[in-house]
């Protein structure tokens, strides 16, 4: 008996460690955006150093919950979609770790009047996921209240998208004095961003289900 | 010769052991909370303390429903049980060890000319009514209860899981103990009065004739519980009894209490010296119990969730089990006295007491028995000790390549 509690107790800590790593890395990754935007190099090598280091733990976390998780059978009936769900939560922090290595690798030259825009999309995909912290926390707290935690993720990935859209109507018909080149570059860019959101929602409608299930 | 007659017994507890234990363990197997490994050696020894310790008060019983006084009428009692037993087994027809060796008895009651006694039989087919109806009973609160303490504790899913397996462990070896302390009358019930084994000493504890064949009868049911329930336990855990964790600790804890209800003299003389009516010390149909506690629960979510089909299926296997072991055992006692000249057993005059009747067994048998009961307890001593170190190594395999895979990884 003294075994299950002390492996509960040690699981418990590493999901919620692992919580901290994916919300940490998505604060950095505004935090990032800002900085380079802002074109403070300093911070911005700072950020991008401290993400490797969180993108790191979180796979370490993973792989030992996943490990856990087998190896003392626990929560066999939900096994599978709590794993998937730390998956897509990596599968996040993966994501600002790239996206933020791409602005460091490519160096993307955002014009000044860009600059608000890309601002707001940050902070909008950045919260969609950020909100879906509570709502994974939630799932293994108190399963009934999931539901209205992810309605702020779904509401934020909406706001991404049409944000996403008025800067790309901007960029590509808006702007002639850039050329179609850097047009390209920019909007890739943007999916960069708006990627993490669109990772979120996936999380989202997986941990929906997955409340249902559990109270059910 | 006399250890021949017990194969019999021996092969009806391995039965038991191979269907009966799923009652125990099965939901916590089927849904992978614990391994088919630790359940086995948990439900063998649970069964076999069950069996040793209190395995006397249902044995009394059926020894009041018909004292079988030759070990001829044993073997064959006990045979026609289990082959009751198997083949209703195999043809899917619900069927009860308890109720087989019931009706045996009453077969051999019948060819011996030996009176049933209809108080013993009525007090026995009662409680094969008020089993899952009690069981029901039990299911209905507990699982109101469980189900409320996990809306309102807030606890983390893991931990609320984590002491749910803990209590399926518990609950587990409590309906093992019970089965064994419940169910053993129907293995080695009919083998006591044809065997009076000189005590055997273990050092702490000493065990007296009818322990001693307890302790064996529990050894085949663990036999039973080891080889052959690993399928068992995996189908009733996903298919027959498809409940979430809760559901299964319930049915598993109120089914166990009910066994532990008619096998404990204690709280019966507890119940007697506070004015109360005695409680029947009788073997109850462990897997019928069970299914009562799964209609409790199932009346509790809904009437709809209720298959009907089952109910009436035990009720048919109510009559029809003790009906087939009945007329089977008749015709073997005739066959086996008169093909093989086998003493199967005689009429007891009225008024004789129970004791009166026992069959003195060889000497020799005792020192054999104490040999074979040694050897078994050293062996599954042996097998315990080797596979904690088989978990031991598989663990220390898994840190291993943990390690080795991070360190290649940087």
């Amino acid at each position: 008996m003294t075994l299950f509690t002390r492996t509960t107790k040690n699981l418990i800590i590493k999901i919620d460690e692992f919580f901290d790593n994916v919300e940490l890395g998505i604060l950095v990754f505004r935090e990032g955006i800002k900085s380079y935007i802002t074109k403070n190099q300093t911070d911005f090598d700072r950020h991008l150093l401290k993400v490797d280091v969180l993108e790191s733990n979180a796979d370490k976390l993973q792989r030992a919950i996943e490990n856990d998780m087998i190896t003392n059978s626990i929560l066999p009936q939900h096994r599978e979609e709590v794993t998937r769900l730390i998956d897509e939560l990596d599968e996040i922090i993966d994501s600002v770790k790239s996206s933020l290595n791409d602005f460091n690798i490519e160096l993307p030259e955002i014009p000044e009047s860009l600059n608000e825009p890309i601002l707001s999309l940050v902070e909008a995909s950045a919260s969609s996921a950020e909100e879906l912290i509570p709502a994974a926390r939630a799932y293994f707290k108190a399963p009934y209240t999931v539901r209205e935690k992810l309605l702020k993720v779904y509401y934020f990935e909406t706001e991404t998208d049409k944000i996403s859209k008025g800067i790309k109507k901007q960029i590509f018909q808006k702007m002639p004095e850039l050329d179609l080149a850097h047009k390209a570059h920019l909007r890739y860019i943007l999916h960069h961003i708006e990627n993490i959101s669109d990772i979120a929602q996936k999380a989202a409608d997986l941990l929906a289900a997955m409340s249902v299930k559990i109270i059910t | 010769m006399i250890l021949f007659f017990l194969i019999s017994g021996l092969f009806l507890g391995w039965s038991l052991g191979a269907n009966d234990a799923s009652n125990a363990f099965g939901s916590a197997v089927g849904s992978k909370m614990i391994s088919f490994r630790k359940a086995a050696v948990i439900a063998s020894v649970a069964v076999i303390l069950g069996a040793v310790i209190q395995g006397s008060g249902t044995s009394e019983t059926l020894g009041r429903l018909g004292s079988v006084n030759a070990i001829g009428g044993s073997f064959t009692l006990a045979f026609a049980s289990a082959a009751t037993v198997y083949l209703m087994t195999k043809f899917s027809l619900p069927v009860s060890t308890t109720q087989a060796i019931v009706g045996a008895i009453i077969g051999w009651n019948l060819f011996t000319s030996n009176r049933t006694d209809p108080a013993t039989l009525t007090t026995i087919v009662t409680t094969w009514i008020s089993g899952p109806v009690l069981g029901a009973l039990f299911a209905i609160p507990l699982f109101m209860l469980i189900i409320k303490i996990k809306k309102r504790s807030g606890m983390h899913i893991i931990r609320f899981e984590s002491h749910l397996r803990t209590g399926l462990v518990i609950a587990g070896a409590f309906a093992a103990y019970s089965l064994g302390a419940n169910n053993i009358a129907n293995v080695m019930g009919v083998f006591l009065p044809a065997f009076n084994l000189h005590e055997l000493n273990l050092g702490l504890i000493t065990l007296s004739s009818n322990q001693q064949l307890f302790l064996l009868g529990g050894m085949a049911i663990a036999a039973g519980i080891i080889t052959y329930s690993e399928k068992v336990m995996k189908t009733i855990g996903t298919s027959i009894v498809q409940l979430n964790p809760e559901a299964a600790m319930v049915v598993v804890l109120a089914h166990s209490v009910v066994l532990f209800i008619f096998s404990s003299a204690a709280l019966s003389s507890l119940l007697v010296r506070h004015g109360l009516p005695a409680i029947p010390l009788v073997p109850v149909s462990s897997s019928q119990v069970m299914i009562g506690c799964v209609v409790g629960i199932g009346l509790y979510k809904g009437v709809r969730n209720i298959n009907f089909s089952i109910l009436g299926q035990i009720a048919a296997g109510w009559i029809a089990t003790p009906v087939i072991t009945c007329v089977l055992t008749f015709f073997s006692l005739f066959f086996f006295k008169n093909m093989f000249n086998i003493d199967v057993g005689h009429k007891i005059p009225v008024g004789t007491d129970i004791q009166e009747v026992t069959v003195t067994a060889d000497p020799k048998t005792s020192e054999i028995m104490r040999y074979l009961l040694l050897g078994i307890i050293l062996a599954g001593f042996l097998l315990a000790t080797y596979y904690y170190f088989l978990e031991r190594k598989k663990r220390k395999e898994l840190l291993l390549s943990e390690e080795k895979f991070w360190k290649n990884i940087k």
